[in-house]
């Protein structure tokens, strides 16, 4: 059964230039203990799609959705207690700057205390402790922090990027949660560690049979566990299926680009030859192109493009576009 | 915490040294002779060239200044020009009687003030919380003296539930000993304990709440702005994302890191305080410093001028310092950002 079901999730913002339309009805399917990556440029709405999941929502956000289940149960139906208490026991969320999302004034060990469940320790006071104390430590060998000691005394100040993403990992995954967000977990962070946090975060997945949502802005730096692959562009969905048929072929070509101009998946490029981007450059909310948004960019954008292309299921795959580079007669 | 604790202290101590510079030279300042104004005694009285010659009156200032602090830390700090007591002695039973004032205002302030000011803004920008925020304005603004008389006159005339002005009724025979009224009664010998308690406190309520508002309204309104703050901060989204409720978040989460940054203006609040007693002390009539102060100089009583002045300075040094030790103690962000150590 699928743990999460997405369709046509749509948020509108009010802003001082009226409602804009800042997601455009996008579905995400989502199973147990698989990868989703979810990759998109800045502006394309993925922090937002992983905000609304998690009902993460401002006042004057308008959220609406033909259906937003959560194992079965309807998210967008429930009192915002019931969906806090929901969210609070089955996701948990990484984010891009681990450090922010520390309270400074506590230190490593309580914050993770706070986050194991009261269930799950038992017996008397003192019992309850020593509990406490060996299951922060287990946390922390867990997602990898082998000196626990001084880790846990510290205060989120002193810790380094990677050390406290991965303590936020820790919390995050104190309470077992079946879906874990990671909102752009390793942008800022330097090669080894990013690749440190990758592998945990696909063991972890495996492991846990836990389900992990990784935002990520380029298609470089995605897991290579993924399993399946969703790319937005300015609020819409543009081509979303398993992640090698993408790779290997994509669809659209907002994923070709995206392709061409990943670095790492990029080896052929003549010395000095120009990055093959998108001509132009991400419309601000004020001046959403109306149709398919990727249009005023796209080299094989025509006249029908000011019209929004409906969804074309191939196989396994989704792709919203008129013009699609894949043959699908073949 | 050890460098941080250095640091505090020698910041202090040099504030210190200053105050008793500053100090110093008032003697030179005020009119007349630095002798007398230093040690009470007058020119024309039998002692006075046996002051010159302890006080270095015929030497030059270092030696003056050297031997004023040596007067100052033995506690000898003249004699008062209008009565002939010991200044020292005198300050001593002021300063307890207004810190006992002062102590219990500032608790009054912080027991009612920041809680209000976290239910503030737990529910920011709704009607409870613009209630309370107006309310705050109100009393911020209202003058002390004037509010002080206002009260007078409902709860001491009006409705004779306290007492007007003093601190105890005479007739329980108190002997002042520190100085401190509640602390006296303790000590006294009196058959009637009890009663005389109730009474002290009776008289000590109207003070107690007059001073304590103005420091209460500003703390609220810290408190609310600081807790605000908190909430809109990212770790208290990763902690209601995480499931806690409300109430956990507040208290476990967004309090803490409040206070932290109220603590940093809490000087605001110890000045006002002490200011605000001055006035409250006169129209109680309450045999404090700043009833003192007030006193010695419209009597031109300058060793004691100088006194309370001194104490009043070192009042304000030492609750500063206390504050920037807890603040460092148990905040360690504190220390990191000022020192880069634990």
């Amino acid at each position: 059964m699928q743990l999460l079901d997405i369709r046509n999730l749509t948020v509108e913002m009010q802003t001082a230039h009226g409602i804009v339309r800042v997601l455009d009805k996008v579905n995400l399917q989502l199973t147990e203990g698989e990868i989703h990556s979810i990759v998109g440029e800045s502006g394309s709405g993925k922090s937002l799609l992983a905000k609304a999941i998690m009902g993460f929502i401002n006042p004057n956000w308008q959220v609406t959705a033909d259906r937003l289940w959560w194992n079965g149960q309807d998210l967008l139906a429930m009192t915002p207690k019931q969906r806090r208490k929901i969210t609070g026991r089955d996701m948990a969320m990484i984010f891009q700057d681990p450090n922010a999302y520390l309270d400074p004034n506590s230190t490593v060990e309580q914050q993770i205390v706070e986050a194991i469940p009261q269930g799950d320790v038992r017996g008397t006071f003192m019992r309850r402790r020593v509990d406490r104390k060996t299951r922060v430590k287990r946390l922390l060998h867990r997602v990898g922090i082998r000196d626990h000691e001084s880790i846990m005394e510290s205060y989120p100040f002193e810790l380094s990027q990677g050390i406290a993403q991965k303590v936020s990992i820790a919390i995050a995954i104190a309470h077992r949660p079946r879906l874990l967000i990671a909102d752009e977990p390793t942008t800022a962070m330097e090669p080894s560690t990013r690749l440190q946090i990758h592998r945990l975060l696909a063991r972890l997945a495996v492991s846990q049979k836990m389900s992990v949502v990784l935002i990520s802005q380029d298609v470089g730096s995605i897991l290579p566990e993924t399993k399946r692959l969703t790319l937005l562009y300015c609020g819409q969905l543009m081509e979303t299926g398993p992640a090698h048929d993408i790779l290997s072929e994509p669809a659209h070509p907002y994923t070709d680009s995206m392709l061409r101009m990943s670095l790492q998946t990029q080896q052929e490029l003549p010395h000095k030859a120009r990055l093959p981007t998108l001509p132009g450059s991400i419309p601000t909310l004020r001046h959403m192109p109306i149709g398919c948004r990727l249009g005023p960019r796209c080299p094989y954008a025509q006249k029908t493009c000011v019209k929004a292309p409906r969804a074309t299921h191939d196989r396994q795959r989704v792709y919203h576009c008129h013009f699609p580079l894949l043959d699908s007669s073949s | 915490m050890t460098r941080y604790l250095l640091g505090r202290l020698s910041v202090f101590i040099i504030a210190v040294f200053l105050l008793t510079v500053f100090s110093f030279s008032l003697n030179y300042l005020f009119p007349g002779d630095p002798i007398t104004n230093m040690s009470g005694i007058r020119s024309f009285q039998s002692s006075y060239p046996l002051m010159v010659e302890l006080r270095g009156g015929d030497q030059n200032l270092a030696i003056q200044y050297l031997s004023y602090l040596q007067h100052l830390f033995a506690g000898d700090w003249g004699l008062s020009l209008s009565n002939g007591t010991p200044v020292f002695a005198d300050g001593i039973q002021h300063f307890m009687a207004s810190i006992e004032l002062i102590l219990l205002a500032l608790l009054v302030a912080v027991f009612f003030g920041l809680p209000l000011g976290v239910f503030a803004a737990s529910r920011f920008r709704q009607r409870s919380d613009q209630t309370v925020i107006s309310l705050a304005m109100v009393g911020y603004s209202i003058p002390v003296f004037w509010l002080a008389q206002l009260m007078i006159l409902l709860f001491a005339i009006k409705l004779g539930w306290f007492p007007i002005t003093g601190q105890i009724n005479p007739l329980y025979g108190v002997e002042p000993q520190t100085g401190s009224i509640l602390i006296d009664v303790f000590l006294s010998d009196s058959e009637y304990k009890a009663a005389a308690l109730q009474d002290a406190l009776n008289h000590i309520v109207l003070p107690v709440i007059i001073l304590a508002i103005m420091p209460m309204m500003l703390l609220l309104r810290l408190m609310r702005n600081a807790t605000q703050e908190m909430l809109q901060k990212p770790f208290v989204k990763a902690a209601r994302a995480r499931g806690l409720n409300e109430f956990r978040v507040l208290v476990k989460h967004a309090i803490p890191n409040a206070v932290q940054s109220v603590l940093q203006q809490t000087t605001l609040i110890f000045s006002l305080l002490l200011t605000n007693s001055i006035v409250v002390e006169s129209i109680f009539n309450w045999p404090g410093m700043g009833n003192w102060l007030i006193r010695s100089i419209f009597e031109r009583d300058y060793p004691t001028i100088q006194a309370a002045v001194l104490m009043f300075a070192f009042v304000i040094l030492f609750f500063n310092l206390l504050v920037e030790l807890y603040h460092g103690w148990r905040f360690p962000i504190v220390r990191h950002e000022q020192y880069a150590t634990r």
